[in-house]
């Protein structure tokens, strides 16, 4: 039976006048370098859906030099299926304030900025509330805690934009520009915000982050597996029982193990159809390929990815031509439409889904959505072109059978 | 366009429609002046975002998700019921500028879907009765 295990969860802390801030006051203490070794030593990877190093990150940006340095906290959270860092920026408020505070202080950040999504009203509000809250404790502005650290942060809101949470989209709505993508290289921790070094983490992150220096790189790496140390909060919707955030040790149960027993299997149907494993973006898993270990290798193995942390469960008795219609719909809506294979690509597929409605699809149907998906992944400038691909083209693949006229295979 | 740390437009724009409901064209003239950039290109990148409004909206935003998860729990059969009651499709505003209805994507509820946002506040787990039994408390 697969439980809980709380590490970044936690009781409410919103009111800085309620906690100390353990981690921080220990990074004060250490020298900028020691606490990049700290990090590295976790094996923690960003949890915003890429999974890239954070100790090496934070590394480069720390050796970056320019005339400002930002630190920009990434809480643009829209990716359909996640909800994860809504949960800690609404409960463990100070913990993502505190994780960016350290990496301020590691990097030399001048000031630093919370990109939040303008849906996200009761989120900003607690945040607006926790900021005022800290400047007045003494956490933000001069001499942070007594030390010579200074830092302040501005909370920004996004205005209904996915693409946003694309770090370079990102810095260009924070520059009063459309959120388009940019090309990359430069990359943002080289040149950022207005050219400037820039270092961008998601919310969860910046959460492992405070936990890490509070409890020890050496305890959090008692976690996981060599690849994937730690926890990960599991965002669990679709057809299930009992949806929700879960904390969930890295290897320690399957996917399989986290519907059943953290989410009460399926409610509606009988049976699982398939699960999105990571957020949308990612390659759907069909119900015998659940018995992976949850890590980033293990769904990797599986033929997916770990993404976001968003868990949906589909039920065996769910229209497929309706769902692919919403996904086809969502990424031709949230495209920025600055390259043109994710902007094209996107309307042709959602008009080639929407055309078959409830009939089926023809085989050069399929081949030509294939075919775009393809385009784009190789073309498309930025994760959400290239990932478009990712649902509709494994929906298709696994289920030809029902969806195609005549099918034969 | 560099930004002085609290210029940043998204929050000028913000606090704009939080005041006026939308963002009004003599203030996107002001926003050019104070960022020196043409108006054109402050309105493109207002225009960019689906909460900011340049025209009047309804009093009441409703918003409702039909994407994945929502979906998965009959967010299409709270739709049509808002819909139908609303006589209103996607993006269209009442003739009486009561109500302005959009179709969104992923709100950020996964977990207590059929969700639907009216103004600020949020609603979940809804079923068409209880949906139209907000909106018709909309005054």
């Amino acid at each position: 039976m697969v439980q809980e295990r709380k590490f970044l969860k936690g009781p409410r802390l919103r009111n800085p006048a309620d906690y100390d801030f353990p981690g921080l006051q220990r990074a004060l203490k250490m020298e900028p370098e020691e606490v990049i070794q700290e990090i590295s030593e976790s094996k923690l990877l960003g949890r915003g859906g890429a999974g890239f190093p954070t100790g090496t990150k934070w590394d480069m940006a720390f050796k970056e030099e320019g005339e400002f340095k930002y630190i920009i906290c990434n809480a643009d959270e829209g990716e359909p299926g996640t909800f994860k860092d809504r949960y800690l920026l609404d409960e463990r408020t100070l913990k993502v304030l505190e994780g960016m505070l350290i990496g301020a202080y590691v990097i030399d950040a001048d000031y630093g900025y919370i990109y939040i999504r303008g849906e996200y009203f009761k989120s900003i509000k607690i945040l607006q509330e926790a900021l005022e809250e800290a400047r007045e404790a003494g956490i933000l502005g001069e001499n942070i805690l007594g030390s010579d650290f200074s830092f302040d942060i501005k909370l920004v809101r996004g205005a209904g934009c996915y693409v946003c949470g694309d770090e370079t989209s990102l810095l260009n709505s924070l520059e009063g520009m459309r959120g388009q993508s940019r090309t990359k290289p430069p990359y943002p921790i080289s040149k950022g915000l207005c050219g400037c070094p820039t270092l961008v983490n998601n919310v969860e992150s910046l959460a492992c982050v405070a936990e890490i220096l509070h409890q020890g790189a050496s305890e959090f790496a008692t976690m996981g597996t060599e690849d994937s140390k730690g926890t990960k909060l599991v965002c669990l919707s679709g057809d299930v029982n009992y949806p929700g955030v879960y904390e969930v040790e890295f290897g320690s149960s399957t996917l399989q193990e986290i519907i059943t027993d953290l989410g009460g299997g399926p409610r509606k149907s009988h049976d699982i159809k398939f699960v999105i494993p990571g957020g949308l973006s990612t390659r759907i898993l069909t119900r015998d390929k659940l018995d992976y270990k949850y890590s980033y290798e293990g769904l990797e193995e599986a033929g997916s990815s770990l993404g976001s942390g968003g868990v949906m469960v589909v039920g065996s008795e769910q229209d497929l031509t309706a769902i692919l219609t919403r996904i086809a719909r969502f990424y031709m809506d949230e495209s920025c439409g600055t390259c043109f294979p994710c902007r094209e690509g996107n309307q042709q597929i959602y008009k080639i889904i929407s055309r078959v409605g409830k009939g089926k699809f023809t085989v050069n149907q399929l081949e030509i959505i294939e075919d775009l998906g393809n385009a784009m992944a190789e073309a498309a400038r930025c994760g959400l072109g290239q990932s478009a691909q990712y649902p509709t083209g494994t929906i298709l693949a696994e289920f030809k059978e029902e969806l195609v006229e005549g099918a034969v295979y | 366009m560099l930004q002085q740390d609290n210029d940043i437009l998204l929050e000028m724009a913000h606090d704009i429609q939080d005041t006026y409901g939308y963002i009004p064209e003599r203030e996107i003239t002001q926003l050019a002046e104070k960022f020196s950039e043409p108006r054109a290109k402050i309105y493109g990148a207002l225009e960019f975002y689906s909460m900011l409004y340049t025209e009047p909206t309804g009093k009441y935003i409703v918003r409702i998700c039909d994407s994945i998860s929502c979906f998965l729990h009959d967010s299409d059969e709270v739709l049509e019921a808002v819909q139908d009651y609303l006589e209103l499709e996607s993006g269209e505003t009442s003739d009486d500028k009561l109500f302005t209805l959009e179709v969104v994507e992923c709100l950020g509820h996964c977990g207590e879907g059929p969700v639907m946002m009216v103004n600020d506040r949020m609603y979940t787990e809804l079923t068409s009765g209880r949906a139209i039994e907000i909106l018709s408390e909309c005054q």
